[in-house]
């Protein structure tokens, strides 16, 4: 389907030639002039303009009456004035009118500070009121929800909240009751108003009427910094902005991508963070819905928000019930299940218990050395690019074990994981709004990546999208849907599928399946139409592309010696083969973890009760990490950790520290990395910049890329050059990061070249070289960036993170800090 | 909870003071199957939504159907409605509280509309609403309420009893009026606006050719 | 004596039924436009000078020429939501004549190529809904609506909505999200229902009495039709007449004819040792005129002229008997009630001049509150997303503007009882003002 492509046109404001794009509407038009024509219902996102608050009225020459500039589309020379007397007083109009029943009571308002009635008072009205009579008073504030508060006394109804309750995510459960001046925002006869997304009303309200539960009264907009990040608790990474008072994160915010979600959020990601953070143990303060205080895997929290909406398949409502743990019982060294770990811990006796660091260390590093090639790693939850790229390392080439996997279910063999992450083939987020039709293959968006499931409503309403669902156990079914929606609806077909498609034992065969189907409609060769897998985990991507995976190098390289996959990895170990095991944010005990949810038939309790060594890395203590794990190392949460992921659509994103890591927390890649010291085996990683250097060194159509590129809006690989260096490795023997990170990429074809790892060439006098620009091919500008960037450290305390070219600096109140 | 200070001349409407039970689950549409639905109703609503392009249009008509049979708008009433439309009871409860016929409260099952609007009140309406209320007193039979102009200023003041217009009503028309409605008679035959002629003397509709009206007839 | 196309046999008994409305030559106009072309019952439309009769007075023809052309789901609505105070027109018409009604929407449909149809006629009118429902049946009976109408190639489905009670649904697009299912609420213009209407298709909307007069302009041409009435004011009017008069009900007259002998001779004049205060010419909507306007031409331009507008033809003449102030109060208030609440003045602005008004009324104001109250009815004039703030500032102002007197007067005298009675209250001691605590307690005894 055509995306708008919009021309430029010239229109006069405020006496100045603007150019802005044709149709715009005024108010985003005017923008383009540094005019700002204030605005309460408007909001693009909401569909199309309702022009209820009447704040934006204007003045264009050749019409009569005052025109809204949230509904007027611009047209080349169109003549507009903001500043007239006669808009003038119809903005303090409508400033009085609108503050005639509002409380006015600014100082016990939550959202004082931050509040666009306040900002719109104080810009636009005119600064008296001539309204005596008595305002209307009552019950404030009332429970709308577990995790939402109204307040009706200061509402404006601007229809904000339940236009996004009826045409965004289309419950339709939150409404208008009554008429005129008696209106106010309510849902059916008292019933709560759950909903996925129903989190999205209070970063919505313009107004301090919708507020949030957890958030109410905990900090004031001058109490606190933003810091713009990825939430990394399932595949849509969605961008987030996290609100930090005193080291803690109080809130999560929609960081608006359109390229990724929209600009809203799921609950799960808004609310579930305290219970990440904090545990579970002391009572999470946002209410009473199990939802929210859901601990699902190690860290990931892949467990979908409340309800499904439309056609809910019934395994996804299973997965829904999200498990709820029990009122834990400490041992005597106060650990128990559900806690956040805040220090490494060590099995003692039969019972965990905190250790130093330095003990910890040598107890795994011994532990895995013994173990050696009997060795074997799984990654899950949110591990970062680095952190895989440095596991699969320790792995490899300290450990000399190929056996490392970080796919949940899926063991799909190299070649066919190459195929199908073909860039031609890939589709992206905003295809799924674009598209002719979207065909959904063992996946619900709404469980699996739930901001999907509102891009794709969007396309249902706005673009007249076909979507469909079609399980993989037919591949006739799939064959027959995807042949008939490609037909009927247009060629711009999007089929996006679950990992969950390849995981059983005849997986290759559906591989090969879709992939003769994608060939035979030519989705490859369209730009909107494609493939879009969902990973099982956050980050699933980003793992295999970095080398966790048995099988293949950074890259999606051969590897030449292919390791046990995830089934595998359990077998062998309930079966003695294998003998350690390294747990990378993920638990394959605990109900709601992806790598659990996946193995049914995957003897995990025998595997971890055989092994003779686990070590975990985790940043809650989950079941099976508190039953088996010989040695468990803190990890941090999102908002702790920097790195990158790289979303399903490829877009590799920065994450990035927020808050100071809990209690004596290292992070993800200096544990791995000390830990490969332990083992004998130099990383040459000292920082996370240099670990991110690594990972796009190692990474071939990663290459070239720098941190400061990445920025806050991350970059989609396969519309970077590099992404050419994808169909030449195709046969490429195992590469080291060092030689494909100066050199062109294109000419890494020799399959001769170096097959076995080299560990000088990570040694840290030459990454420290690189980075003082005396490496001869590093790119000079880049280098003195870095070089940079070292002495700009952010100074947050606790924080190493470094200050420049990122996402939503601290302290910044703008969407991003680009 | 604790009472809200009023201060005179505040004002509420109801349902601004409620908090949501959280306690209860989302009301989501109904599942048709496991909702209790009337044979009837549902039959009305179907017949109901098949007249339009889209279903949604039913909705009103629909309430009025559900109205009918339970007495006003009742959460069980659009519970019904709801199922078989297929949306949300949040929707219907939404546009019934937006209408003024359709009642969001349990009432008297003869409405009593008394026009108070400027022509009827220039003509005594206020008078007759309170002549109407006292009359009525406490019998919950009837639900008598001050309306907005319902298109008979002709009559003026007048009262639409049970949807049949009546005037122009003097207070001693009252008892009588609340009689024959009790009762089931026609409410004051002599005083409904189906019987009146055309006020214009120009309309010469008291001459109308004979041999029409036998033609007509035929 | 003017000519009579609406009220022509009015009183007939059985105008009703199918057979007496035929035996008159009822949709025989109906035969002769089918065996027109559409684009000739358009022309002889647009020849009428027809103006809508709903209010905003607009060329009925025009609007159907507004339609897109070609084939797709095109809508007709008429709009027989008769609410604005004052009016009862259409309800004689529906009541009486439904039969001419469905012929006119029939013809109107044919000449905008329109298959499907719905009157929305408001909840309130029981009787005459029924009664339309009856008449529809005898004429699908007939062949007159349905598939093929009289063996053309034109269909046409004609549905009875009605309405459940809500003023707003008069406005064209407050009563297609009515008719949609929805809260009346009126939606932003542009699109214009000609575009984008009912379900987002074309949608013409015409009010009962325009689409009760189109059979007329089919049987004597429109350019006949056009000689009535005056030159931008064309044919014959239903005129609602109403309040202090001695003969209310509605009147046809030809357009043009002076205000004065519809009130007086037609009406019969206010009542007997009254003299005429104000009146409105076109329902509650419309700034009132004086009885020095008396002589005014009743029509379109010449009412705007004067400061007012013809608007639904709904004439309340008020006499001397009546305080402003009650009767400003009576308007506020009824448009409070009726606002919808979707756009911030007209919201805020009725329930704030109900209140200023209240006060006026108890004796708590001053003359100053007069400016203010009519700043607030500037401020929400114009600025509005449909009409009906407009139509509670309109007449408020001109109430203001011409009655200031008045006004003021009643504020001295109400304020002179409210501290007598005050100064009895407390023994003739000085005025004890009125704490927050005190309000709050007289607030609890009330509760």
């Amino acid at each position: 389907m055509p995306r708008p492509e919009p021309k430029t046109i010239t229109f006069t404001i405020d006496g100045r030639e603007v150019q802005a794009p044709e149709n715009a509407m005024l108010v985003d038009a005017a923008k383009h002039g540094d005019v700002e024509i204030p605005v309460f219902c408007y909001e693009p996102k909401l569909g199309n303009p309702v022009g209820a608050c009447r704040m934006c009225l204007v003045e264009i020459e050749g019409i009569g009456k005052l025109q809204t500039g949230c509904s007027t589309p611009v047209k080349d020379g169109m003549v507009v004035n903001t500043q007239s007397e006669r808009v003038k007083e119809a903005q303090r109009s409508v400033v009085e009118f609108l503050l005639i029943n509002h409380p006015l009571d600014c100082p016990v308002c939550d959202k004082g500070g931050e509040c666009p009635l306040q900002d719109i008072s104080f810009g636009w009205g005119g600064g008296i009121s001539r309204f005596i009579e008595p305002k209307r008073h009552f019950v404030k504030p009332l429970e709308l929800s577990p995790t939402i508060a109204i307040d009706r006394e200061r509402c404006i109804l601007c229809y904000r909240c339940v236009r996004f309750s009826q045409e965004i995510s289309e419950d339709y459960q939150l409404v208008l009751l009554e008429r005129g001046a008696h209106s106010f925002v309510s849902t059916f006869d008292g019933h709560p108003y759950v909903a996925p997304f129903s989190g999205n009303i209070i970063e919505l309200c313009p107004v301090g009427a919708l507020t949030s539960r957890s958030y109410r009264f905990r900090a004031r907009p001058w109490d606190i910094e933003d810091a713009g990040t990825v939430c990394t608790l399932c595949p849509a990474q969605c961008n987030v902005k996290l609100t930090v008072r005193d080291e803690r994160v109080m809130r999560v915010l929609s960081r608006e991508h359109s390229e990724v979600d929209d600009g809203w959020l799921c609950d799960h990601g808004r609310f579930a963070y305290p219970a990440l953070a904090e545990g579970v143990g002391q009572r999470v303060p946002v209410g009473a819905d199990p939802t929210i205080e859901v601990l699902s895997g190690a860290g990931d929290g892949h467990g979908a928000p409340a309800r499904a909406l439309v056609e809910p398949a019934p395994a996804a409502e299973q997965a829904i019930a999200a498990p709820v743990l029990a009122a834990p019982a400490a041992n005597p060294h106060g650990v128990h299940v559900g806690m956040r770990v805040r220090e490494p811990l060590l099995r003692d006796g039969g019972e965990l218990r905190p250790v130093t660091w330095e003990r910890a260390l040598s107890e795994a590093g011994v532990a895995l050395k013994r173990a050696g090639a009997n060795s074997a790693a799984l990654a899950g939850g949110g591990t970062t690019n680095e952190e895989g790229l440095l596991l699969a390392r320790l792995l490899r080439e300290g450990l000399g074990s190929p056996h490392v996997d970080s796919r949940a279910s899926s063991s799909l063999a190299l070649e066919l994981a190459r195929e199908l992450a073909e860039p031609s083939l890939q589709a992206k987020v905003s295809d799924l709004e674009f598209a002719h039709a979207v065909l959904l293959l063992d996946c619900e968006p709404l469980r699996d990546a739930p901001i999907l499931d509102l891009r794709l409503r969007k396309g249902v309403r706005r673009h007249g999208l076909k979507l469909e669902r079609v399980s993989g156990d037919d591949l006739d079914a799939l064959r027959e849907a995807a042949t008939r929606l490609h037909d009927e609806a247009g060629e711009e077909l999007v089929i996006v599928w679950g990992e969950r498609f390849v995981a059983g034992a005849d997986g290759a065969a559906r591989a090969r399946a879709l992939l003769e189907l994608a060939q035979a409609l030519s989705l490859g060769e369209s730009d909107g139409a494609g493939l879009l897998e969902i990973p099982a985990t956050a980050n699933g991507r980003g793992l295999r592309e970095a080398g966790v995976l048995p099988d293949a190098a950074p890259g999606l390289r051969p590897a030449g010696d292919d390791g046990l996959g995830t089934r595998a990895i359990a077998e062998a170990l309930a079966a003695g083969r294998l003998s350690a095991l390294y747990l990378l944010q993920t638990d394959p005990l605990q109900e709601g973890d992806p790598f659990q949810a996946a193995a049914e038939e995957t003897p995990w309790a025998e595997a971890l009760e055989r092994a003779s060594t686990v070590v975990a890395q985790t940043t809650l203590l989950t079941a099976g990490v508190h039953e088996h794990a010989n040695v468990v190392f803190p990890a941090e949460s999102y908002a702790e950790k920097e790195g990158t992921v790289t979303h399903p659509d490829g877009r590799v994103q920065r994450v990035r520290q927020a808050v100071a890591r809990a209690g004596s927390t290292r992070a993800g890649w200096q544990v791995l990395a000390e830990l490969a010291e332990q083992v004998g085996f130099d990383s040459g990683v000292r920082n996370e910049r240099e670990a991110s250097q690594e990972l796009f060194n190692a990474v071939p159509f990663y290459g070239e890329m720098t941190l400061e590129e990445l920025g806050g809006r991350g970059a989609r690989w396969q519309e970077r050059d590099h992404a050419s260096a994808f169909a030449t490795t195709a046969t490429s023997g195992r590469q080291v990061g060092a030689d494909s990170g100066g050199a062109d990429d294109g000419g890494h074809t020799d399959a001769s070249q170096q097959p076995t790892a080299e560990p000088d060439t990570f040694s840290g006098a030459e990454v420290e070289q690189h980075a003082a620009g005396g490496e001869p091919d590093a790119d000079p500008a880049a280098a003195a960036e870095h070089a940079a960037s070292e002495d700009l450290a952010s100074g947050r305390s606790g924080s190493e993170s470094s200050g420049d070219g990122t996402p939503g600096e601290h302290g910044s109140t703008g969407k991003e800090g680009e | 909870m604790s009472p809200v200070p009023r201060i005179p001349g505040g004002e509420r409407a109801s349902g601004w003071d409620r908090p949501a039970d959280l306690e209860k689950d989302p009301a989501l549409i109904p599942d048709l199957a496991s909702t209790n639905v009337p044979d009837e109703l549902r039959r009305q609503v179907e017949d109901l939504m098949s007249r339009y392009p889209d279903r949604h249009s039913a909705a009103i008509p629909a309430l009025h159907a559900a109205q009918e049979l339970h007495g006003w708008c009742s959460p069980e009433a659009i519970e019904q409605v709801a199922a078989v439309m297929q949306v949300t009871p949040a929707y219907l409860d939404s546009v019934a509280s937006f209408y003024d016929m359709l009642e969001n409260h349990p009432v008297g099952k003869h409405s009593v509309y008394v026009c108070t609007n400027i022509s009827c009140s220039l003509r005594g309406a206020d008078a007759l609403l309170e002549a109407v209320v006292a009359a009525a007193g406490d019998d919950a039979e009837f639900n008598v309420r001050a309306f907005e102009c319902l298109g008979a200023c002709d009559i003026a003041p007048m009262a639409s009893v049970d949807g049949v217009y009546v005037g122009p009503l003097e207070l001693s028309d009252v008892p009588q009026l609340l009689e024959d409605t009790r009762s089931g008679r026609p409410v004051l035959p002599a005083k409904q606006l189906a019987t009146k002629l055309v006020a214009d003397p120009n309309a010469n509709s008291q001459q109308f050719p004979q041999h029409a009206i036998e033609e007509g007839s035929r | 004596m003017s000519e009579m196309l609406l009220f022509k046999d009015i009183d007939q008994p059985g105008l009703n039924t199918l057979s007496v409305y035929e035996a008159r030559g009822g949709y025989a106009s109906l035969r002769k436009a089918l065996a027109m072309t559409p684009a000739d019952v358009l022309a002889e439309l647009e020849a009428s000078g027809l103006r809508g009769r709903g209010g905003a007075g607009f060329q009925m023809g025009k609007k159907v020429s507004f339609l897109p052309k070609g084939a797709m789901d095109k809508y007709l609505v008429c709009n027989a939501d008769e609410s604005e105070p004052g009016t009862f027109k259409d309800r004689e018409l529906m009541q009486k004549n439904p039969h001419v009604l469905i012929e006119g929407i029939v013809i109107a449909s044919y000449a905008a190529g329109a298959e499907r149809s719905f009157i929305y006629i408001r909840g309130e009118y029981v009787h005459q809904a029924d009664i339309i429902d009856a008449a529809l049946a005898e004429a699908r009976e007939a062949g007159f609506v349905g598939e093929r109408i009289l063996g053309s190639e034109h269909t046409l489905s004609l549905h009875v909505h009605r309405g459940a009670g809500a003023y707003i649904c008069g406005e064209e697009t407050g009563l297609l999200d009515s008719l949609e299912g929805k809260r009346g609420n009126p939606r932003l213009k542009p699109p214009f229902p000609a575009n984008q209407g009912l379900y987002q298709g074309p949608t013409l909307i015409n009010n009962v009495e325009t689409l009760s007069t189109v059979p007329s302009i089919i049987e004597m041409g429109g350019g006949e039709y056009a000689e009535l009435g005056v030159q931008t004011s064309t044919g014959t009017k239903l005129v609602s007449v109403s309040g202090h008069v001695q003969r209310p009900g509605n009147y046809e007259i030809e357009l043009g004819i002076p205000s004065r002998e519809l009130i007086y001779d037609l009406a019969g004049g206010p009542l007997p040792g009254h003299e005429i205060k104000c009146w409105f010419p076109g329902g509650s909507s419309s700034p009132v005129l004086t009885p020095a306007d008396l002589d005014v031409p009743y029509d379109f331009d010449s009412m705007a002229k004067a400061g007012s507008m013809l608007g639904s033809g709904a004439i309340i003449v008020v006499d001397d008997s009546t305080p402003i102030v009650d009767l400003a109060l009576k308007v506020a208030k009824f448009y409070r009630h009726e606002s919808c609440g979707k756009c911030t003045p007209c919201r805020e602005g009725t329930n704030w001049t109900v209140k200023m008004l209240e006060r006026i009324d108890n004796g708590e104001a001053t003359p100053m509150d007069l400016d203010i109250m009519a700043s607030v009815q500037d401020h929400i004039i114009g600025n509005c997303l449909c009409v009906l703030g407009d139509a509670m500032a309109m007449p408020i102002g001109s109430l203001i503007a011409k009655f200031r007197e008045e006004f003021e007067a009643h504020i001295e005298a109400a304020r002179a009882r409210g501290e007598l009675a005050l100064a009895g209250a407390n023994g003739g001691g000085p005025h004890p003002g009125v704490s927050y605590e005190s309000a709050q307690a007289l607030g609890e005894e009330l509760r």
